[in-house]
């Protein structure tokens, strides 16, 4: 596919995907039509159905018809749209991110759904869903060449293999993501059946309040109950993290990593190293006394339903982790023992108002309800964690990188290159104000809105002065990139 | 709510320029429109479901229209005051918020484009909005309100010169 200028249509085999897709929704709008046609007996609604399967085949075909994408020497051309025609040009310099998924329905007809990201507000910048598996390779190939120098040709085979997850390590890993997703969605479910009758649940609870009267029975089911939920919550862990990791590998390429995983739906994503902003390592409360941990790195251009980040390595031990960092450019995390901690009148903003309600429960508990005691307890234990919790929240500037760590369960670190910033900013509210507190951010590209690396309740000095010489170290790594990049290639324009 | 004198940060923001003193008009135009709507839905509820309690007629619009006085009278100075910023060789300091005191650094290197936006309040005082956009995600978009027309247009110049076509 070297720069070959003739519009193209994707794979065929979209029709029928794109087809399947449109006869639940045709079926859905049809349903009252339907209805209506029924009177007039069961033929009506087969030559109904026969309409409908036929108009969806010709839109889908219409779709297909009207969708075309060319790839020049320097972007990319997708053209779409029936009625409404869009015409989109992606500059390869744009690109972000390159995915290449492989569902269930596009491995039978040895096809692939490429994904462009270029880092815009839109989800879905450049997706072009079903063309031949080959030829996604070759683009994907052939928009890295056009963003850097070129380079010597990539085969996927003599890349060095950072990370690996064999079966045994794909199933432990299974069973630290414990879930309770699809437990949630089996109860749905089941209510879902309750509608319709299907499953009586006055007969259980019938039987279940029967054996209350014995008291002991109770007990017993109630602990069958929750044994069973939390087998439920492991299966479905491992089911879930063995269907998306399944064969997990990553892989140095010329200019990035490349990520394979994946049991039924095959993807395949090379994270580009220019493009990484933020290295984040996360580990969960069981994994991490067993010294379990995952990276993943900020990319500008990741998925933000993963929250804007792209696992690197789900499941493996820091040692393991070190390799990968050095190779995307990022410095190692310090021991926790060099991390600070905040200072301890944050404590007051974070627990007072637990404690203040805790006294107000306990004189109720006192006075007027006896019951009220429980609250005192939940207040307290709700002012235990918030200290923990302020505990576990500690930072580092370290030489190269801002380090950010927090979380009492999750535990989260973030190292954040000094040359990644984007903005910085300090905040103060009103009871930070009276204790001298300040709040830090460091935003970055791509970063997520929630689970942002702020450090909470820094001394208010401390945060000016910590705002000030990230500024400053912003400057000099950004001098030491123009420096370089100076003498490799010609100046940036 | 006091804000202590000798804190840090405001000492801190002793070097920052005010804004456009025709942006503290702006504010109390804006602070006037909202507590007149305030009234409006004070006296509407006074008419209305308020009537058949024992409220007597007219507490709750009066008491709107005090908070409304007050919040005229108070507000928009000290809204006027929270702002302040500061243009450097490098970056821009913004600092703003009342309740939430927030000071903001933007390189400009990292700025991606430039907003110069203008309210029709905001061109009958002849003032501007500059607004900094990043590739970052909560400080994406900065503001900084209240500049005279023609310095907002100066420093969006400046700026422009300075974004250095560098790559995140």
């Amino acid at each position: 596919m070297t720069s070959d200028p003739a519009p193209r249509r994707l794979h065929p085999a979209t029709l029928i995907s794109r087809w399947l897709r449109i006869i639940p929704q045709m079926a859905a709008g049809g349903i009252g039509v339907a209805a209506g046609i029924a009177r007039e007996g069961f033929g009506g609604i087969l030559l109904f159905a026969f309409i409908a399967m036929l108009a969806g085949l010709a839109i889908a075909l219409l779709v297909w018809w009207r969708f075309s994408y060319t790839v020049g020497a320097g972007e990319i051309v997708i053209e779409k749209g029936v009625l409404h025609r869009q015409r989109r040009v992606i500059p390869f310099d744009r690109v972000q991110d390159i995915s290449i998924e492989q569902p269930l329905l596009a491995r039978l007809f040895g096809t692939a759904r490429v994904k462009i990201e270029t880092g815009g507000a839109g989800a879905d910048e450049g997706s072009l869903d079903m063309i031949g598996l080959a030829d996604a390779r070759l683009l994907r190939d052939h928009i890295k060449r056009g963003q850097a120098a070129p380079v010597a040709e990539e085969t996927e085979a003599a890349e060095p293999v950072l990370f690996e997850m064999r079966l045994g390590r794909l199933l432990l890993s299974g069973l630290f993501n414990f879930s309770l997703v699809f437990l949630a969605a089996i109860v749905a479910g089941l209510q879902y059946l309750d509608q319709f009758d299907l499953v009586d649940w006055e007969q259980v609870i019938a039987a279940e309040q029967k054996g209350a009267a014995a008291g002991l029975v109770t007990i017993r089911t109630t602990l069958i109950l929750i044994g069973l939920v939390l087998l439920l919550g492991v299966a479905a862990g491992v089911i879930r993290t063995v269907a998306r990791d399944f064969g997990f590998r990553l892989t140095r390429t010329e200019a990035g990593l490349r990520r394979r995983r994946g049991l039924l739906t095959l993807s395949e994503i090379v994270i580009p190293l220019r493009r990484t902003q933020v290295a984040l390592i996360e580990s969960g409360p069981v994994g991490r006394l067993l010294g379990w941990h995952a990276l993943s790195f900020q990319t500008l251009g990741a998925d933000r339903k993963e929250g804007g980040v792209q696992v690197a390595a789900p499941f493996a031990r820091i040692e393991a982790l070190l390799p990968i960092l050095a190779e995307a450019g990022f410095p190692p995390p310090p021991p926790r023992a060099e991390f600070r901690g905040l200072p301890r009148r944050g404590l007051l903003r974070r627990v007072l108002a637990w404690l203040v309600l805790a006294l107000a429960a306990g004189i109720a508990a006192s006075i007027v309800l006896p019951e009220a005691g429980f609250g005192v307890a939940a207040l307290l234990v709700l002012a235990l964690l918030a200290v923990l919790r302020w505990r576990k929240h500690t930072y580092l500037v370290g030489e190269r990188a801002l380090f950010v760590s927090r979380g009492l369960l999750k535990r989260r670190l973030w190292i954040i290159p000094f040359e990644k910033t984007q903005t910085i900013s300090t905040s103060r509210g009103p009871v930070q104000r009276r204790l001298r507190l300040a709040s830090l951010l460091v935003d970055t590209a791509g970063a997520s809105a929630i689970r942002a690396p702020e450090i909470v309740d820094l001394d208010g000095g401390d945060a000016d002065a910590l705002a000030e010489r990230l500024l400053a170290s912003f400057h000099d790594a950004r001098a030491v990139i123009r420096l370089q990049s100076g003498l490799i290639s010609s100046p940036t324009r | 709510m006091q804000p202590d004198e000798n804190s840090d940060e405001a000492r801190v923001s002793d070097a920052m320029r005010p804004l456009h003193p025709n942006q503290l008009w702006l504010l109390r135009i804006r602070t006037i429109v909202s507590m007149l709507a305030l009234l409006g839905i004070a006296l509407a509820f006074d008419a209305g479901p308020l009537r058949d309690t024992g409220l007597r007629p007219g507490l709750v619009p009066g008491l709107a229209a005090l908070l409304g006085l007050v919040a005229i009278l108070w507000l928009p100075g000290r809204r006027y005051r929270a702002w302040g910023y500061c243009e450097d060789e490098e970056e821009l300091h913004v600092r703003h918020g009342l309740l939430v005191r927030v000071r903001t650094i933007v390189p400009f290197g990292r700025v991606q484009h430039i907003d110069l936006a203008q309210g029709p309040v905001e061109r009958s005082f002849g003032i501007a909005t500059l607004i900094l956009h990043t590739a970052g995600t909560r400080g994406s978009a900065v503001r900084l309100p209240g500049l005279a027309r023609n310095e907002a247009e100066k420093m969006r110049d400046r700026i422009r010169h300075r974004i250095r076509q560098e790559f995140v």
